[in-house]
């Protein structure tokens, strides 16, 4: 793999990341800044295709005319059309004047079309003109306009698949695919997160003119164990909310949102559940009491995985049967019942 | 509901709590509502305060159909 450009690097302000899939990816761009073909960005939703697309566009030759991002989820099928063509005046109610369409806009630089396996197939023939002809012809209008555009498509599910299904053209599949990048979702490149939270706490405790947030160990845990399904886009979401709502100048556990804490706790608890480092050195803690603590979550954790099954859980848990048993009453989780009375209330003052 | 359903999802949380110098105590079950008591580093930061309650009562609704809500104690 060759090192990325200095151009690269100074480009890279847009995309945080050190993994390996990530390099792949940064070593995928560098190789094609000299290309002008078809990019095909693959990733789910919140990968940051939009983000990988402009930083293609800054590192071609096109860097310094427009790039222009439209994503074709958002409009009708008429819609696109005037959108990504323009309009003449009176080519339909309310077009009033004309207008140029997205791909008259980025002439000379890029198009980013987001969303593409959104696209009716009604449409799809109109597009693939388009990147075949390379003009293209305003609604109402009636000559071609040419169009010096590099297009890159987005999309999030698997086209192929589409194409096999009958729901996307199979000649502008091709015509799209010709340099295909998938992206990585978040949980595949779990190393890249701490630099992520940073970057994003930075950049939203900045906004509100605050700098350097503090951080604690157990809140990057809950961020390394959660599993992100709306990916980065996610995560900068998660990160802007406690910045706003943060108030005491340390990102503690409670600022966390009970998606994110209950999800990085649906894990099964391979690893330890927490740090067990007491956060001061003059807070004494209990050693007993923080391993029947653990042992509870374990055994909760099995038995509701379990459904409650006491053999299967004792399995999940490789001990006997009747050891679980004996560990349950240690822990006092056999003391459910639901009288309203606290068998044993702590003797810490709430604060 | 029992006291063992509701200790089972704050047991989820709590070793995180732990780790960042606090916790989280069941202390009474009234009806079907829960009183907590919130102790150490969140208990005195208002946004977390309300965070972490009104994100255990979400988790509880949905383990525990009948449950109502966390109030604080």
């Amino acid at each position: 793999m060759s090192a990325p450009s200095p151009q690269l690097e100074m480009a890279n302000d847009l995309v945080v990341g050190r993994s390996a899939r990530m390099r792949a990816v940064f070593d995928f761009i560098h190789l094609i800044r000299g290309s002008d073909s078809t990019v095909l960005i693959t990733g789910e939703s919140g990968t940051g295709k939009e983000v990988i697309a402009t930083l293609i566009h800054r590192t071609s030759r096109r860097m310094h005319h427009p790039f222009v991002a439209v994503s074709c989820a958002l409009f009708s099928e008429t819609l696109i059309e005037s959108e990504l063509f323009g309009h003449e005046r009176g080519a339909f109610t309310g077009a009033v004047k004309d207008r140029p369409g997205r791909f008259e806009l980025a002439q000379g630089g890029t198009i980013f079309l987001d969303d593409i396996d959104d696209v009716p197939l009604g449409m799809q023939v109109k597009l693939l003109r388009v990147i075949q002809n390379r003009t293209v012809e305003r609604l109402g209008g009636i000559r071609p306009i040419p169009v010096n555009v590099r297009i890159l498509a987005g999309a999030k599910r698997d086209l192929k698949q589409m194409v096999g299904e009958g729901t996307f053209r199979e000649d502008l599949y091709y015509r799209l695919n010709v340099l295909p990048l998938t992206l990585p979702p978040l949980r595949d490149r779990r190393e890249d997160i701490p630099e992520l939270m940073d970057f994003f706490f930075d950049r939203f405790f900045r906004r509100k003119g605050e700098e350097n947030p503090q951080i604690s160990d157990a809140v990057r845990q809950v961020f390394m164990r959660y599993d992100w399904p709306g990916n980065v886009r996610e995560l900068e979401n998660a990160c802007e909310r406690i910045a706003q709502t943060c108030t005491c100048g340390v990102i503690r556990v409670g600022c966390l949102a009970a998606n994110l804490l209950f999800g990085a706790t649906n894990q099964p608890p391979g690893a330890p559940v927490a740090d067990p480092q007491p956060t001061d050195s003059t807070t004494p803690i209990s050693l007993d009491g923080r391993l029947r603590d653990l042992e509870a979550t374990l055994i909760t954790w099995a038995l509701k995985a379990s459904r409650g099954n006491k053999s299967k859980a004792a399995q999940l848990l490789q001990v006997k049967r009747s050891t679980l048993g004996d560990r349950i009453k240690h822990c006092g989780l056999d003391q459910a019942d639901s009288s309203a009375a606290s068998p044993a209330s702590s003797d810490v003052d709430a604060a | 509901m029992t006291w063992q359903q509701i200790e089972s999802v704050l047991g989820r949380v709590r070793p995180f709590l732990q780790a960042d110098g606090g916790d989280i105590e069941l202390v009474e079950i009234d009806g079907h509502s829960a009183g907590v008591r919130l102790t150490g580093a969140c208990s005195s930061c208002p946004s977390a305060r309300m965070t972490l309650v009104l994100g255990v009562e979400a988790a509880l609704r949905r383990e525990v159909p009948e449950f109502d809500r966390v109030y604080l104690r």
